[in-house]
């Protein structure tokens, strides 16, 4: 199959480094102490924070950090077709794992010690992606919910197709078989912290396509930071300084 | 989990009794209601309401099977409700799961009708493309995004608002199939059916604190009820169906002075929704 017309277009008419549509909204839970929507493209996730508050279960109270915990679960209807799966399948524990263990290295931990953060992340609509886009809505949410953090955590994939480097793969892109590599960054301290990748790539391609969505991270942290300034400059005019 | 101390308990209690509550409602008011529709793309039909602060997502499939065999000229329903541990970090892993099962068989009960279909408020022969061997099934998600009390009638409400926001792709149905053949069909890209909807009820939840009873409950009132009262009713003022939780008895005369005061609260709902849905339609049709 072609993925990449003569032209230089992909299927959904985008060129191979460019990005789908990003948009975020602050404060989409009211009862959460901090939650976000985070869409890229047709994918889209929301995200909520509980805590820092008591650890609910005493067995797992750590005395010198907080306990991050996180939960990733899909919607019934987000997917194209319809399926009913039990909760807790290995794809959605694997998936909790990594977003836990991307926004566990960024939370100041030690600052909270003997309490618990809860992060929830729903898919509402699965177009590729899923894996980002629920770490760049938790960061969001972290932020929302002010949860100290060393930076913010930015995440975005991109994969190689028709021997070209694609940034942002959307669902059919990602399932034609090519490499996945998706990188989570912290965009200030320029560390990566996530980085993943199936399907197999020569070493100095790989080179190219890691490099490619770490750009794609930094575009991201960009305007998680805008929409960010934004929220505040809204809080603010709110509190009528 | 709402933890509440004696004298917020009290101050709810005795506000009830007032008919002043928290929030300044009286007990017969609704918290403001909006309504979005369109929000999944992928699905056939689907909308997004908004009570105060809860919040639910329905969706709508459609896909084609075979009609059941006792009754061969209508088509089938299923109703499921998720809730997301988004919502209440109670519901995380399993937890949400009796909360679930119990709201999804509450709808089934309020908005299908019995086991035959007979009464439900969907038109399920309106669903049947060749009788005895293709129907529309659909399936029906509700999913929880916030919940501050009342996510019955949230659900109903999302559930009416996406079923009128359904397009169900026209069948051609290839002649000549014949006997125990399964007919050939052309599922049509351009023309949709919409679906009748009017007779689709809304749930009103009157949930009982002390000696009164209020409509729109949150989850801080839920915390303080005896028992709760929810009855499904259609825009002709009959009753589709009725559920009662809480464990607390309630006396017959009581029921049944609610269920008419439901039936009052009803038209007033009904309404606001189909107003609401409109406004959401015309507002999708500008996008």
């Amino acid at each position: 199959m072609e993925f990449v017309n003569p032209e230089g277009l992909r299927l959904d008419g985008r060129r191979p480094m460019e990005m789908r549509q990003l948009r975020a909204q602050i404060g989409a839970v009211a009862k959460a102490d901090g939650s976000a929507v985070f869409e890229m493209g047709n994918t889209k996730v929301i995200a909520a924070v509980y805590g820092p508050r008591e650890v609910q279960n005493r067995s797992q109270q750590i005395n010198d950090q907080a306990l991050v915990r996180c939960e990733y679960s899909m919607a019934n209807f987000s997917t194209g077709d319809r399926r009913r799966k039990p909760k807790g399948d290995r794809r959605s524990t694997e998936i909790s794992l990594v977003i836990r263990q991307a926004m566990e290295e960024c939370i100041l931990t030690n600052l909270m010690p003997r309490s618990q953060i809860d992060i929830y992340v729903q898919v509402l609509q699965a177009d590729g992606g899923t894996r980002s886009a629920c770490i760049n809505a938790a960061t969001l949410a972290l932020a929302d919910a002010g949860i100290p953090m060393r930076d913010l955590v930015t995440s975005c994939s991109a994969g190689f197709l028709n021997s070209t480097p694609l940034l942002d793969l959307n669902y059919v892109e990602d399932s034609a078989g090519g490499p996945d590599v998706t990188v989570g960054i912290l965009p200030k301290l320029d560390k990566v912290t996530l980085l993943q990748m199936d399907a197999k790539l020569p070493i100095d391609t790989f080179e190219n396509v890691m490099q490619l969505a770490v750009e794609g991270c930094k575009a991201i942290a960009n305007y998680i930071r805008e929409v960010l300034l934004e929220n505040t400059k809204q809080l603010e005019y709110r509190r009528g300084l | 989990m709402v933890g509440l101390s004696l004298g917020e308990k009290h101050f709810i209690q005795g506000g009830i009794d007032q008919n002043l509550r928290s929030d300044g409602r009286k007990r017969d008011a609704y918290r403001p209601i909006s309504i979005e529709t369109g929000v999944i793309p992928q699905a056939n039909g689907s909308a997004r309401i908004r009570i105060g602060a809860t919040e639910v997502i329905a969706s709508v499939k459609a896909e084609l099977g075979r009609p059941n065999a006792l009754q061969p000229d209508k088509g089938k329903v299923a109703i499921f409700v998720d809730c997301s541990p988004v919502a209440e970090p109670m519901f995380e892993g399993r937890g949400g799961e009796e909360l679930s099962a119990e709201l999804s068989v509450a709808l089934q009960r309020c908005l299908l009708g019995g086991k035959s279909g007979a009464g439900a408020g969907i038109d399920l022969s309106s669903l049947i493309v060749a009788e005895g061997k293709i129907c529309w099934d659909l399936y029906i998600d509700g999913l929880v995004i916030s919940s501050d009390g009342n996510l019955l009638d949230a659900l109903g409400a999302a559930i009416k608002a996406a079923l009128s926001n359904t397009g169900i792709p026209r069948v051609q149905v290839a002649a000549g199939a014949s006997g125990d053949e399964q007919p050939e069909v052309d599922i049509s890209d351009e023309e949709f059916m919409q679906f009748d909807t009017s007779g689709v009820p809304v749930i009103v939840t009157l949930t009982k604190v002390g000696r009164h009873y209020i409509v729109d409950a949150t989850s801080e009132e839920e915390s303080q009820m005896s028992s709760a009262v929810s009855v499904s009713i259609s825009r002709k003022g009959q009753i589709c169906g009725l559920s009662k939780r809480g464990s607390a008895g309630l006396d017959p005369s009581v029921i049944s002075d609610m269920i008419s005061v439901a039936r009052h609260i009803s038209e007033q709902l009904i309404n606001k929704l189909d107003s609401e849905i409109s406004a959401a339609e015309a507002d999708e049709d500008e996008m």
